[in-house]
């Protein structure tokens, strides 16, 4: 029986990889968006759930004539990125921005905006589609060569559509790591994350560059909802809340505001998770199942909360953003 | 013609007047010093001339076009740069993406530079790293380019706020108790670069020091606050035999000879 559960251990890790490329990806937009404002943008699930959906529809009307199914993604990736980076900056200008200019400090009304905002969305996207397409649940279409299986060593095994997973997440981050630490742009995110009042002394808009934090957060969220679509196939509206708030975990166990954080944070959790719903099972003589696996994430945020509340990589003067 | 004119400026904090009618005209290549007791206003002054307060009465002209209600980032881009009295570096960036950072403005390129990385982008770039060297050596920060700005020297960092000031290419330049702190050799040396930054790079100083001897050794003009209003106005040495000036450091009887 053991054994039998070791020889696992390597496909469940690589398919806790995948989750958690799906969750760094969302987490990095929250942590972004907590650097520059200090906000909790719940939102964001939302923002990721519009990308999957996005997702769908250029299956839906692109996928009858595009033959090459990599081209097919590419393209959804691409739409579902812009479309999601605009849905966040959208919001962020239409919910956020006419807070921050009354100047209140208080700091649970943007966050109870997010929530509502967060309903919002949902509730919109459940009306469009289903007067659209008269569709709750939508599927990503299978395709053979995407789910094409490939042998590795240790006994894995990983299919076309997991390497286009990973692929995208890694160049993505790897893309924003140099954005941050390298261009004109990141250095105005930083400047802002960390002084904004200094920042705009510097001649740089603060509105601009939270406006661009948004855009990029949202981007990578868009993303992230047709990785999650190509992994698991079937969405809807709601999709975005369970992943969403993982991500944010994710984010808070890395050390929220620190991007890095939020990269390290999902991939551990996606990790976590993936290793819980395999083993849990097994561990408690099938007293818990797998239906458990999400309570591990809440776990692990409780419990950091408790003994490590500026998460792995946050110091508590850490570098924002 | 006036560089910069503040005309019966006030700014109030509920029941208090922080700066109250104060109008006075800073003309270029000055270096032109603000006095006066804690508590008087000089610090508000300067963050209201820099737009990070709106001010409630009077104006402020700025090479004859209105300063007074612009955001700060548009009053920067104009050619407005200041230091703090309490250093506000960026800490967790380096010495040299401080310097990047006070360039905002002046590093152009578009979205297609970026993303194809285009000849353009990599001559801006290059451009912006050749004149943050050219600053760090200037303030004598060369050796330190690469350490995190908050484990600079506390001197050191007065230093960098200055060249970050510098990075934005100011025509005016406040800076906020740059002395505060600094050992009377580092204050020698601030002296030397304030009359260099005039000189040189023909930079116009408005200045808020507590250090007698550096505002009365480089000012050409000096303004006395007290509560919020101006008291006095003229050179150093018209200045320091003022009795209003005078009371408002040392306190009324002051003068009065011991009986």
């Amino acid at each position: 029986m053991s054994e039998a559960l070791l020889e696992l251990l390597p496909s469940v890790l690589l398919e806790g990889l995948l989750l958690g490329c799906v969750y760094a990806m969302i987490a990095l937009g929250y942590t972004m968006v907590y650097g520059v404002l200090g906000l909790i943008n719940f939102a964001h699930s939302e923002v990721f759930m519009v990308g999957a959906v996005a997702g769908v529809e250029v299956y839906r009307y692109l996928g009858p004539h595009v033959e090459n199914p990599y081209i097919l993604a590419l393209l959804a990736l691409v739409i579902a990125a812009i479309i999601s980076g605009g849905l966040a900056m959208g919001i962020e200008r239409l919910a956020y921005r006419p807070l921050r200019k009354r100047g209140s400090t208080n700091r649970l009304v943007p966050l109870i905006t997010a929530i509502g905002v967060s309903f919002f969305l949902q509730d919109l996207v459940r009306l469009i589609e289903g007067l659209w397409h008269g569709e709750f649940y939508m599927n990503f279409p299978a395709d053979a060569q995407m789910e094409a299986l490939h042998d590795l060593p240790m006994g894995m095994s990983i299919q076309n559509k997991s390497i286009l997973v990973i692929a995208v997440a890694v160049i993505m981050m790897l893309a924003l790591d140099h954005l941050v630490r390298r261009t004109r742009l990141g250095k105005a995110i930083r400047a802002v994350a960390q002084d904004l009042p200094t920042a705009s002394l510097m001649g740089i808009d603060p509105d601009k560059i939270i406006g661009r934090t948004f855009l990029i957060g949202g981007a990578l969220g868009g993303i992230a909802g047709v990785l999650f679509g190509l992994l698991y196939s079937q969405i809807n509206p709601f999709v975005g809340f369970v992943p969403g708030i993982k991500a944010f975990t994710a984010a808070v166990l890395g050390g929220i505001g620190n991007i890095y954080g939020a990269m390290l944070g999902g991939l551990v959790l996606g990790t976590i998770e993936t290793l819980g719903g395999t083993y849990l099972f097994f561990l408690t003589g099938g007293a818990l199942g797998n239906e458990y696996k999400d309570i591990l994430a809440f776990i692990i945020l409780v419990l950091l909360l408790l003994f490590r509340p500026q998460g792995l990589l946050g110091k508590t003067q850490g570098e924002k953003v | 013609m006036a560089l910069l004119d503040v005309q019966n400026l006030t700014k109030r904090f509920g029941g208090l007047i922080a700066v109250n009618d104060a109008s006075f005209s800073v003309e270029s290549g000055q270096i032109f010093s603000l006095i006066g007791p804690n508590g008087a206003g000089k610090t508000t002054l300067f963050n209201t001339l820099t737009g990070m307060y709106r001010p409630d009465g009077g104006r402020v002209l700025y090479r004859d076009r209105r300063l007074s209600g612009l955001s700060p980032e548009r009053i920067a881009r104009r050619g407005v740069a200041r230091t703090f009295q309490n250093i506000r570096l960026f800490g967790a960036m380096t010495v040299f993406e401080n310097i990047l950072v006070g360039q905002h403005p002046h590093i152009r390129y578009n979205y297609f530079d970026a993303i194809f990385q285009t000849p353009r982008l990599k001559h801006a770039e290059k451009r912006a790293e050749a004149r943050a060297h050219e600053l760090l050596e200037y303030m004598g920060l060369s050796d330190r380019a690469f350490d995190l700005a908050r484990n600079l020297p506390y001197g050191a960092q007065r230093r960098l706020e200055i060249a970050r000031a510098l990075a934005l290419r100011p025509k005016l330049l406040l800076l906020d108790e740059p002395a505060a702190g600094m050992n009377p050799q580092e204050t020698d040396e601030l002296k030397q670069v304030i009359r260099r930054l005039r000189d040189d790079r023909s930079i116009t100083v408005l200045l808020i020091e507590h250090h007698m001897s550096v505002v009365m050794e480089i000012s050409d003009r000096v303004v006395v606050l007290d509560y919020g209003k101006k008291i006095a106005e003229g050179t150093p040495a018209e200045v320091r035999n003022i009795p209003a000036v005078i009371e408002a450091y040392l306190g009324k009887g002051a003068l009065e000879k011991p009986q």
